[in-house]
Parts: C-alpha cells; sequence; structure tokens
C-alpha cells in the first residue's frame, strides 16, 4: 500500500519536474521580494535564510493547491481526467512570469509589478487551458478564475500575517526610538 | 575570527558582488544604448526590419529590468546603513549630548531654515544659480532666523554621492564624464543618471515599506549637522524655544515631509514644512507637524505631476495621510503667476527668484 503511494507520487514527481521546479522557484522569488522585511527587523542572517525558504514553501504550496482547484474543475466541468503531475507539466509555464516577482522589492512601483505579474500569470493560465484542453477562452477564464484567486488570497494572507506586519512594527518602534 | 566579524566580511563581499552586478547591468546597457547612437547608416542597413525589432525589443526589456534593479540595488545601501554596515547608527539620545558651542548666532536664533535640495543634488555644494538663490534669501531674513543649507539630501550617510559607500567610484567617473566628455550626449545621460538616483531615493521615502527607515535616517543626518552647528534640542536653559523650517525644493519636498516627524522627535522643537515646486507624496505622518506650507508655480508640469503619481494625493482617497491634513487647515497654498518648475521661468531665474523668496519670507 504505501509502496504504491510511493510509486504513484514518484511518478507525479518525474511528469511534473520542470512544473514543481517553477513552482519552487516563483515561490523562492516572491518570499525574496519581501528580503528587506526580515534585514529591516535586524534578524540574523541564519533566521534570514530559514525564514526566505519557509515563506518560498508556503507560497509553492499556494501555488501547488491553485493547480489541484484547476484540475478538480478540468474534471467536474469540462470532463478532462488528468492527473496532478501532468496538469502542473502542462500549465507550469504559465507561472514564468512569477520568476520577476523577485523586483516587487524595488520601491515605489512595487505595486505595479505585482499587479502586472498576476495579470499575466493569469492570462498565460487561460491560454495554455485554451490550447491543452480544447476549452473555449469564456471556459478557460471561468476554469482558471477560482484556482487564481485562491492563490491570490493565500499570498495576501502571508504578505499581511508576515511582512507586513513586520514593516508595520518597524514603522512604529521608530517613533519612540527618535523620541528617547 | 569572531564568528559575527566572518559573517559581516562575508556579506561585504556579497554586497560588493551584487553591486558589481548591477553596475555591470547597467553599462551594458548603457553601452548598446551608445554603440547604437554612434553606429553608422551600414551597419543599421544591414540590420532587417526584424533584426531592428528585436534589437529594440531586447533594448526595451533591458530597461524594463533596469528600473527594478537600480531600485532594489539603492535600497540595499538604505538597509546596510540600518543594519550598522556602513560605519553604524547614531543613538538619537546621543546626538545632543556634547554641549554645544554657544555662539551669538545660535543663541539669538529663533528658527532655523534646513534646505533640501531637488534632484539636480550631486555635491554638497549648490549648482551656481542654486548658491545665488541662497545667498539672496539668507541676506533677506529676519536677524532671528538662519539658512541651514549644504546638506545632502539623497545620501544617508554625512557624505557627498562621490563618496558613498558601495557606488562611489561609478560616481566620481560618472561625474568626471558629465564634466569633461566631449559629446553632450554623455553628459546629458550622465546627469540623467545622476537625477535617476535621485528620484529612486524620493521614491524610497515615500514607499510605505522601506519610507520610515530612510526618513528616519535622513532626520538622524540632518540632527547631527544641526548639533555641530550649535544647534540646542527642545528649549535650551534661559533661552527661547528654536523651531525648525524644512524647506525643500521639487524631491526634497519629499524628503522634507518624509523626515518631518521623526526630526520633530529627535530634536524636541516643533517643525513646519515649506515647500517650493515641491513633488510629494504626503504618504508620511503629519499629525504632530506643524503647518505645511506649498509654494507652486501656475506653469509646472512637474508638481502638478505629483499628483497624479502619488494616489494618496487624490481626492479620491480622503483618509490618506495628506488628505486628513488638508482636512485638518494644515495645508496652506501660496501660488506664483508665469512659475515653472526649471529655466528661465523656475524659482532660481532672475525673473521668478525675488517671488519666489518673498513668499518663503512671508510664510515665515
Amino acid at each position: 500500500m504505501i509502496e504504491q503511494a510511493l510509486d504513484q507520487l514518484a511518478r507525479w514527481l518525474m511528469q511534473a519536474d520542470a512544473g514543481l521546479g517553477l513552482v519552487a522557484l516563483v515561490g523562492l522569488s516572491m518570499s525574496l521580494s519581501h528580503l528587506f522585511a526580515l534585514v529591516a527587523n535586524r534578524l540574523t542572517p541564519r533566521q534570514v535564510v530559514s525564514q526566505l525558504i519557509l515563506d518560498a514553501l508556503v507560497l509553492s504550496l499556494a501555488l501547488v493547491l491553485a493547480s489541484l482547484i484547476n484540475m478538480l474543475l478540468l474534471r467536474a466541468f469540462a470532463g478532462a481526467a488528468i492527473d496532478p503531475g501532468e496538469l502542473l507539466a502542462k500549465l507550469g509555464p504559465s507561472l514564468i512570469p512569477g520568476l520577476f516577482y523577485c523586483f516587487v522589492a524595488a520601491p515605489y512601483i512595487s505595486d505595479l509589478i505585482a499587479s502586472v505579474i498576476w495579470a499575466l500569470i493569469h492570462l498565460n493560465m487561460i491560454t495554455l487551458l485554451h490550447v491543452h484542453f480544447n476549452v473555449s477562452y469564456g471556459q478557460a477564464l471561468v476554469l482558471a478564475t477560482p484556482g487564481f484567486v485562491v492563490a491570490l488570497l493565500l499570498v495576501v494572507a502571508v504578505f499581511h500575517q508576515g511582512w507586513q506586519r513586520a514593516y508595520r512594527q518597524l514603522a512604529s518602534t521608530l517613533a519612540p526610538t527618535a523620541e528617547s | 575570527m569572531a564568528p559575527l566579524q566572518a559573517i559581516r566580511i562575508q556579506l561585504a563581499g556579497q554586497r560588493r558582488l551584487a553591486g558589481v552586478l548591477g553596475w555591470l547591468v547597467l553599462l551594458s546597457g548603457l553601452s548598446s544604448l551608445v554603440i547604437s547612437l554612434h553606429a553608422g547608416p551600414l551597419l543599421l542597413s544591414a540590420l532587417s526590419p526584424a533584426d531592428l525589432a528585436l534589437v529594440l525589443q531586447a533594448v526595451a526589456i533591458l530597461g524594463l529590468l533596469l528600473i527594478p534593479i537600480s531600485g532594489v540595488i539603492s535600497v540595499t545601501s538604505q538597509f546596510a546603513f540600518w543594519r550598522g554596515w556602513l560605519g553604524g547608527l547614531p543613538q538619537p539620545a546621543d546626538i545632543f549630548l556634547e554641549p554645544a558651542v554657544a555662539t551669538a548666532d545660535a543663541a539669538s536664533t529663533r528658527c532655523t531654515i534646513v534646505y533640501l535640495d531637488g534632484i539636480h543634488q550631486s555635491e554638497r555644494d549648490h549648482p551656481p544659480k542654486v548658491a545665488a538663490f541662497l545667498a539672496l534669501l539668507e541676506s533677506r531674513l529676519p536677524s532671528h532666523v538662519r539658512l541651514f543649507k549644504g546638506l545632502e539630501t539623497y545620501t544617508v550617510t554625512p557624505a557627498r554621492l562621490a563618496d558613498d559607500a558601495g557606488g562611489s567610484w561609478f560616481w566620481r567617473r560618472l561625474f568626471a564624464l558629465q564634466e569633461h566628455h566631449p559629446n553632450p550626449w554623455v553628459s546629458l545621460i550622465c546627469a540623467v543618471l545622476v537625477q535617476a538616483n535621485n528620484v529612486i531615493k524620493v521614491g524610497i521615502s515615500s514607499d510605505r515599506r522601506y519610507g520610515p527607515i530612510l526618513n528616519y535616517e535622513l532626520a538622524l543626518k540632518v540632527a547631527q549637522r544641526l548639533a555641530e552647528q550649535g544647534f540646542q534640542p527642545g528649549q535650551p536653559p534661559g533661552g527661547r524655544p528654536q523651531e525648525l523650517v524644512l524647506l525643500g525644493y521639487s524631491g526634497g519636498g519629499e524628503m522634507a515631509l518624509g523626515m518631518a516627524e521623526y526630526l520633530r522627535r529627535i530634536c524636541r522643537c516643533p517643525v513646519r514644512i515649506m515647500t517650493f515646486c515641491g513633488v510629494f507624496s504626503g504618504n508620511q505622518l503629519l499629525e504632530q507637524v506643524g503647518e505645511i506650507a506649498m509654494i507652486v508655480g501656475d506653469r509646472d508640469p512637474v508638481a502638478a505631476f505629483g499628483r497624479i503619481a502619488y494616489p494618496g494625493r487624490s481626492p479620491l482617497l480622503p483618509l490618506s495621510n495628506w488628505n486628513k491634513a488638508l482636512k485638518r487647515g494644515q495645508v496652506r497654498r501660496h501660488c506664483i503667476n508665469g512659475l515653472s518648475h526649471n529655466g528661465l521661468s523656475g524659482p532660481f531665474s532672475d525673473r521668478n527668484r525675488t517671488a519666489v523668496i518673498a513668499a518663503i519670507i512671508g510664510g515665515l
């Protein structure tokens, strides 16, 4: 039973190696975009690295979850039975703009860069669904949107819980420091 | 070797490597531009329209990548200073520990104007037209008001851009090219690069994530320089309380708004803000700051652009810090007819400088 499950997992991983690698890299790039939040709060280099990796894993998980939602919707509404590995391999390239997410660290234009990257990812996903699964663009939009929204919400949640709190904490500690 | 020191050395090496890589990308972009400018008609005719389109696409992509990369490199230097890697961050409580040298000027001063220059600033000394403007302003100030000039607005360390940690060699070469290169295009590109660096600093100051750190660092630097000039925080014994007025031109207006609240706390005195032709976000903490006087020109497209570039100043966001300040009646606006952002009808021109100086003195 365990052997069969591991064999299955190995088959998925081999099919999805490029897709999974891309997901992990995008997660790391997203995590890197808020590196300064960690540096600002005077974490040690070891803490910074471990926090970066942890954030990258959580963000990668969010992207994998979005792909799984796409898979379920494809099976339910388009009748396309596809395993997760194959899906990741086919839809993974839609995440390529996310490799540049680290540039969200740039000052002032960060929101613009993030919005453009998310829009490109969604657009790529719709196009790839249309090409690989022979669904119309309208159907592809309906199928891709729930997964996209879930991924976006999870990333926003990580942003609010981790990074933005770190920046707010820093801003509030600077004011009393200035007074001391 | 102590582990902390080893980490510092390693991080310093990484910072140098990152800096070198960043500048390599920047220089390769510049050299592509120069080659394309100098390319003869023969080379251009040898390229098919498809090749030209490809080259243009590559240049556009490089440009798109360079903007965020420059921003990230600039933020890195702010954070290196914040972490104490560039010589340590002074403690606010230590700045005014040394008893100030009591000069006759310092004793009679009740108001100190701190001038923050626009994005053209690269040296501690101001350009000739700005220096002439400041000299005229200084001569017309009341006796109890002192002007503090020559402050490097866009570096967090008390250094010129040419001595800024991480990029000093680059800036020195850039200034040499700007001043001595016979080709005016090269001089122009170098001037644009200096201004681009300062624009990034304005962007960092207005950024909700990085702004607090940069503004705090700048406030510390200004407080240090004021302490050197004999400034006494709070109410000196037997003396009158001093007031600080931050006078910012163009991007200096953003820096003034950014550091005002921190400077008020560090120097323990009231702080007011005056901007002329100011480009600023208004994102900062303004509640405890005194009046904000804006001197604007009716022919100034750059200052007007600030209202579009910074959403916080749009009336569509009534809860932004700037709009709250407007509601409190904290902002006063003085419009000068015929004033543009720079050049022959700018605030430093012979035509308009008297009107601008009169508006500044009238607002004191």
